[in-house]
């Protein structure tokens, strides 16, 4: 466990010190969020918009550093140095799992905040819903990232593989601009992408208020799913060690 | 007494490619055991497989007893490693590694402090402790990869190609830590491909080529069956001819080769030859340039077993 821990810290202060993640992770999706405030509020569609924008970096900051950061790892030779040590896999596994975890946390916090607090948007019911949505999406994300490091070999391949899963599930999957009459393929992406699903839920809970009873089955379907891709990921990377 | 280290009948291929192809060495407690090679011997991947952290096809490891397979966690607690590429985490301070390697090797508290400044010390960083190591420069790199193998006081240090791309400074205070740590009986395994490092650094000695070794002893032994012959090269600027054939003649000379004004002498003992040789060059009113004597050292006995040499 205490070997975990340092796991995690290293891991967090490693990413934390990082100018370009944290760019990528935090200054890029603010600024989109001040943009999108200047949208017209009313219809919906500018609480769609910065919730979008939370969901498609989460997404983006959790594949790339799950992936991206084991891939890096494996490169300067630090993934093999813990695994030389007395320390098992399944404690760097675990570490790792969590440090995703408590990053993507801390991401949608700060741009949940910012948006309340800076830019005016209109949260103020469902918090206990939100947490349990967010945890659930960031959990399937969690997963994704890891089977794609199981898979993948460079951080290019992986950083091609978050953009095309993250992009097409946030652009096409109608979060931030509504597709009239979809067409077949449009209309399946946007009932299974993760993305879609996770920003309108987010935005129902947050503007009118729904209950988790009629979440239940979505939330059961990304727990499902992210849990088989971990499981995939984490036996596909142990096999490889 | 049982040999810290017992490697039997190790193999590992990749694909149809045979990396390493059945060794075994044992190294005793205190020796400074020096692994020799070209590259893609297959120095790290034996090295790998040691630590535990490629499975072998076949053969066996035992660190202090512990079947490395069998017993890992006991087995690993004893080995301290220092991978070829320095393994850092380069965003953070040279203390904030060490004390995450403690970590990871089970160090706490008093104890986790005591042994990072210990190592700063050993390897001479104790004054950039809190510098980034992103801002550090390869040789200092390093030995702090040195340092972070050493963290946990192992029983067993594996140092791969420690001395690689690095300037003479580095290089020489990397040398002195590891003759530091002989000093203190720690055991020590010594990847390289130069050969003045293994015979300033070792003991014992094993030569590998294609996954196998070929020569295997201590450093004295096989320096000897590196060959009986020395070589005596003089640069002759007149009439080398003459003085050819007038050295030829002298007792003790079992060759001569004449290379443009470059005269190669083979002999037993090339000292011994080197004042009769002088006498008999300056006789013939010859005079001379520069002097050398090549004495046998691992590099013939690899040229010799191999017929090649150790580095390109
Ligand atoms: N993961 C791997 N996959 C495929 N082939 C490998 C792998 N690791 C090593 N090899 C091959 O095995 C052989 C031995 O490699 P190894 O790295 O052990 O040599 P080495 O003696 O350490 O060389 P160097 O002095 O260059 O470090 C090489 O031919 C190398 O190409
Ligand atoms: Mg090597």
């Amino acid at each position: 466990m205490k070997k975990t821990i340092a796991v995690v810290s290293v891991g967090i202060r490693q990413m934390l010190a990082d100018p370009l993640y944290l760019v990528f992770a935090l200054a890029v999706p603010l600024l989109m969020t001040w943009v999108m405030s200047f949208l017209p509020t009313g219809d919906g569609s500018y609480e769609m918009a910065i919730l979008g924008v939370l969901v498609m970096f989460v997404g983006l900051n959790i594949i790339t550093s799950a992936g991206g950061y084991i891939i890096d790892e494996k490169q300067t030779g630090t993934w093999q140095r813990i695994l030389a040590s007395p320390t098992s896999y399944w404690e760097l596994m675990t570490g790792y799992f969590i440090k995703i975890f408590v990053l993507a946390w801390l991401q949608s916090l700060v741009l949940l905040l910012s948006s309340k607090y800076l830019f005016g948007a209109p949260w103020n019911q469902g918090y206990l819903e939100v947490v349990v949505v967010l945890t659930v999406y960031i959990f399937a994300m969690t997963g994704l990232g890891l089977f794609i490091a199981g898979f993948v070999k460079s951080t290019g391949q992986v950083q091609m593989v978050a953009m095309a899963v993250v992009m097409v599930g946030t652009m096409l999957g109608g979060v931030f601009f509504p597709i009239e009459e979809p067409s077949g393929i449009i209309k399946l992406i946007g009932t299974v992408s993760p993305q879609s699903w996770a920003a309108r839920a987010l935005q129902e809970i947050l503007t009118s208020g729904i209950n988790l009873t009629t979440l239940v089955t979505p939330l059961l379907w990304m727990s499902a799913i992210g849990l088989l891709l971990l499981i995939g990921g984490v036996l596909k990377l142990q096999l490889e060690s | 007494m049982k040999a810290l280290l017992e490697v039997k009948d190790l193999k590992k291929s990749f694909g149809s490619r045979q990396a390493v192809d059945g060794i075994s060495f044992e190294v005793e407690e205190g020796d400074v055991f020096g692994l020799l090679g070209p590259n893609g011997a297959g120095k790290s991947t034996t090295l790998s497989m040691i630590c535990g952290l490629l499975k072998a096809n076949s053969g066996s490891v035992t660190v202090g007893g512990y079947d490395i397979a069998a017993e890992s966690m006991a087995a690993k607690k004893l080995i301290g490693i220092v991978p070829q590429e320095p393994a850092l985490y380069t965003q953070l301070s040279a203390k904030a590694n060490l004390r995450f390697w403690g970590r990871i090797n089970g160090l706490r508290g008093k104890e986790l402090n005591r042994a990072v400044d210990e190592v700063l010390d050993l390897v001479g960083l104790t004054d950039r402790a809190s510098g980034r190591i992103g801002k550090f420069s390869g040789g200092m790199k390093r030995r702090l990869n040195i340092a972070a193998g050493l963290i946990h006081s192992p029983k067993l240090l594996i140092m791969d190609e420690p001395t690689v791309g690095i300037d003479p400074q580095s290089r020489n205070h990397i040398l002195e830590t590891v003759k530091n740590l002989k000093q203190k009986g720690i055991t020590v395994i010594y990847t390289s491909h130069y050969v003045e490092e293994v015979e300033a650094l070792c003991n014992q000695v094993a030569i590998m080529d294609n996954g196998t070794i070929i020569a295997e002893g201590s450093l004295a032994e096989l320096q000897k069956k590196g060959g009986q012959f020395q070589e005596l090269n003089i640069d002759l600027n007149s009439y080398p001819e003459k003085a050819q054939s007038a050295i030829q003649m002298l007792p003790g000379v079992e060759e001569t080769f004449l290379i443009d004004q470059k005269l190669k002498i083979v002999t037993p003992n090339a000292e011994q030859i080197l004042p009769l040789a002088l006498e008999a060059i300056s006789r013939q009113g010859v005079t001379i340039g520069e002097i050398k004597i090549h004495k046998p050292n691992l590099e013939s006995l690899f040229l010799k077993l191999t017929g090649k040499a150790l580095r390109d």
